[in-house]
């Protein structure tokens, strides 16, 4: 490899970098990627996301079904193709920076004053002014009327003719500019989040502490309720966390749908609640005689609490809950089948005359599904309160300040370029016989009304101080 | 709640009697129009007062219907605040309809404080009868009332819904006034008379420019309402984001008004496209703002 080829290639690349930074950086692409997004993003809104497969096969078909799992339309915000417009929006809107800022820098730093006559005759706005009155009276005229409306303004005094250059607004092209860098500081923010974050869920019951190895602390569940407005409606879902790091209780909080706890950059959410299908509050038994089917007794047994019937001889103790019975037949295990609660048991340790007998499973769908065997007595279950649980959302998510600060620039940004234009004007004030002739011209990026009629008042006032020939 | 139910049906009939007005001062205007100023009106004759005098009416029954529709929603907030706290006047599909034509009123009545122009108001004004309208269109249960349902119940609602539902009216602006071009501009081509009903509008490049200008509050506006969503989102939902039809569509809106303002860069997306497009962004906000509700199943669907 010898020196020329070096060369050669420097200069490939250079034209190589312009070219696609040319293509990157258009105007059309933006309008291209904004609108394929739109359009992606109508279809995931359309097509319901991430459902179960039965869902779409009674909506659609199976064929239909299998095309749209195909293609990824199911989950289409997740797809390698989706993330792939987020990832062009950057490079657009990132490369549109790289080749349009630098020159609204210079355009801060130093602008472009001395101009021709032609140039400010062939920009948008323009006007030819005769006054009778003299260069420097003009020019300052000009040069006041254009300070007075809050523009910049720069002479360029020449041997033939002075030049007035007034500016004003070009913060309005920088918050735009800010506005395309945030793009890319949301989405940075969002990937971050969907690789370091995590999103998980627990069901939490009263009383009970559980691990949160993210965090590496303990979660207490103090307590769960319910509060209701006086026609009965929700009024919010609460629950009292307590922090135990290092085995000392360190933060207590009561959270709400709209008030999550938040501790070492883990948010716990109330999220959802529900009967726990494990355990139950309490369960009123009804003790009847065998022989005559009377009822001879009642108790409403706590959980796991003991209880003594006196005058029957007898102590109850409720020890086990399912929601919907299941016996697995392998282990002889009973388990609930589901979390409805569809077919309810409990277990029920009964001792009678001082004698403790198998504990049965009673059944609140089926009062006379069993005989107990060695006792005077049948049991049933008349009612339950159930114990609820909270659903707990938690969650951490170290890309959501990028976001926030993303998020910022996008506002701050979009609001200052949409309120604050540029606006450039020149003047040539060209002395003659009589007086000047007052070549005027300027162009405004945005808001053209607002400029024409700046431009008419001034144009007015210069007159005003001038007699006009 | 009757009271304020009451306020909201005289806003109604306020605005109707506006629209009319409007109309009526178009009507009365063209009439004024010589041939050899089109589009300028001549000067003041008997018509010319009768104009006026219109005009000036339909402003102040249009000014009127604001302070009424003001003072339904005030009304509104306090029986919210008796029944259950908290005042936002913008918890329902209704009452957020009957905010946006508040704000939508109160962006034309600015308008023309600013701009002078009374012909846009027949648009303007009837985009915020219809509003109305449809709101109270809506069944009774959706008007009342009712307490806000935990995930609402939040101070974010006071600024999240305020700050979108005004960014909708800006829109419906540009909406209106892209209409306003569209009959204009067939006029024109037409060889419109000079004493057209066309003729008193103002010249095509300002409507367009207006129009421009209304999509330019509406942008930045439902940007920062979006964004309020999604940190309310990250307190309620446990996220700021999940792609929920509401907020995708509110951020389909807003990429459709992003490419339009790109596009307006470029000279030839001036004028007709834009007058279009204007009017394609506001059909597309009428879907978020109501067909998503009605149509699209979701997190946001409160109503």
């Amino acid at each position: 490899m010898n020196g020329t080829t070096d060369v050669a290639k420097a200069f490939s690349f250079k034209e190589f970098g312009d070219a696609f930074v040319g293509f990157f950086a258009s105007l059309k692409l933006a309008i291209l990627l904004m609108i394929t997004l739109a359009i992606l993003s109508t279809v995931g809104t359309v097509i319901q996301q991430g459902e179960q497969p039965q869902v779409y096969i009674k909506e659609y078909g199976e064929t239909a079904y299998w095309w749209l799992t195909k293609l990824g339309i199911t989950d289409i915000y997740h797809q390698w193709w989706f993330s792939s417009v987020l990832v062009l929006l950057c490079i657009n809107s990132l490369t549109c920076f790289h080749q349009r800022f630098p020159a609204i820098w210079r355009s801060i730093r130093q602008d472009k004053v001395h101009v021709t006559v032609p140039f400010i005759q062939n920009l948008k706005r323009s006007t030819v002014l005769t006054l009778g009155a003299d260069r420097q009276k003009v020019t300052e005229t000009l040069a006041l009327a254009f300070a007075d409306r809050g523009y910049h303004v720069l002479f360029n005094k020449g041997e033939q003719d002075t030049t007035v250059y007034a500016t004003k607004g070009i913060m309005g092209r920088v918050a735009a500019h800010i506005a395309h860098l945030s793009v890319t500081v949301i989405i940075v923010g969002g990937l971050l989040g969907n690789v370091i974050g995590f999103r998980d869920f627990g069901v939490c019951l009263e009383g009970q502490t559980y691990h949160i190895p993210q965090g590496n602390f303990d979660l207490h569940v103090d307590k769960f309720w319910i509060d209701y407005y006086e026609n009965g409606a929700v009024k919010s879902y609460n629950s009292t966390l307590t922090v135990i790091d290092q085995g000392q209780p360190s933060v207590t909080k009561t959270i709400t749908v709209n008030d999550p706890l938040v501790y070492k950059g883990i948010w716990f959410y109330q999220s959802s609640y529900g009967d726990s299908w494990d355990r139950v509050e309490k369960a009123r038994i009804v003790v009847k005689d065998k022989a005559t089917d009377k009822v001879v007794g009642e108790a409403i047994l706590d959980w796991e609490k003991e209880a003594t019937l006196k005058d029957l001889g007898l102590k109850l103790q409720l020890t086990d809950f399912v929601a919907d019975f299941g016996f697995d037949s392998k282990d002889r295990r009973v388990y609930s089948k589901t979390v409805e609660h569809e077919n309810p048991a409990i277990k029920l340790a009964i001792t009678e005359s001082n004698q403790a007998l198998p504990a049965p499973w009673i059944f609140y769908n089926y009062p006379d599904l069993f005989e107990i065997q060695g006792s005077k007595y049948k049991f049933e279950l008349t009612g339950y309160l159930t114990k609820k649980f909270t659903g707990l959302q938690i969650t951490k998510d170290p890309g959501v300040m990028f976001v926030w600060i993303g998020s910022t620039m996008l506002v701050v940004g979009v609001m200052l370029s949409a309120m604050i234009y540029h606006r450039r004007v020149w003047a040539k004030v060209v002395p003659n016989a009589t007086g000047v002739t007052v070549y005027m011209g300027g162009t405004a990026y945005k808001g053209q009304i607002d400029f024409d009629r700046e431009f008419e008042r001034v144009t007015e006032r210069v007159k005003a101080a001038a007699p006009t020939v | 709640m009757f009271r304020s139910l009451f306020l909201f049906d005289v806003t109604f009939w306020l605005y109707l009697a506006a629209v009319v007005l409007y109309f009526g001062y178009l009507a009365a205007s063209r009439s004024l129009l010589q041939p050899a100023v089109a589009g300028h009106p001549a000067e003041t004759t008997d018509e010319g007062s009768w104009a006026e005098t219109l005009g000036l009416l339909a402003t102040w029954v249009t000014f009127f219907g604001l302070i009424v529709n003001g003072m339904a929603l005030g009304t509104r907030a306090y029986e919210r605040m008796q029944l259950s706290g908290t005042f936002a006047p913008w918890s329902n599909q209704f009452e957020a309809m009957a905010y946006v034509s508040f704000a939508t009123i109160a962006g034309y009545l600015l308008l023309e404080l600013k701009y002078k122009i009374k012909a846009i108001g027949a648009f303007v004004v009837s985009i915020g009868f219809i509003a109305m309208g449809a709101a109270s269109l809506l069944p009774y249960r959706y008007q009342t009332a009712e307490p806000l349902v935990p995930a609402l119940n939040s101070y974010w609602i006071y600024i999240h819904v305020s700050i979108t539902l005004t960014s909708y009216a800006a829109f419906a602006m540009a909406g209106g006034l892209g209409v306003m071009y569209l009959l204009k501009e067939r006029a024109e081509r037409r060889g419109m008379a000079p004493n057209s009903i066309y003729a008193t509008f103002p010249s095509l490049e300002k409507i367009d420019e207006l129009g421009y200008k209304a999509v330019m509050v509406g942008f930045p506006l439902l940007a920062f309402g979006t964004i309020l969503g999604a940190m309310w989102a990250n307190y309620a939902w446990g996220g700021y984001w999940s792609w929920d039809p509401k907020e995708t569509w509110a951020l389909i809106v807003w990429l459709i008004y992003g490419a339009y303002i790109h596009a307006r860069m470029n000279r030839g997306w001036e004028g007709h496209r834009a007058a279009v497009y204007q009017i394609f962004g506001l059909l597309m906000v009428v879907f978020c703002f109501w067909g998503v509700n009605f149509l699209l199943s979701g997190l946001h669907a409160y109503a």
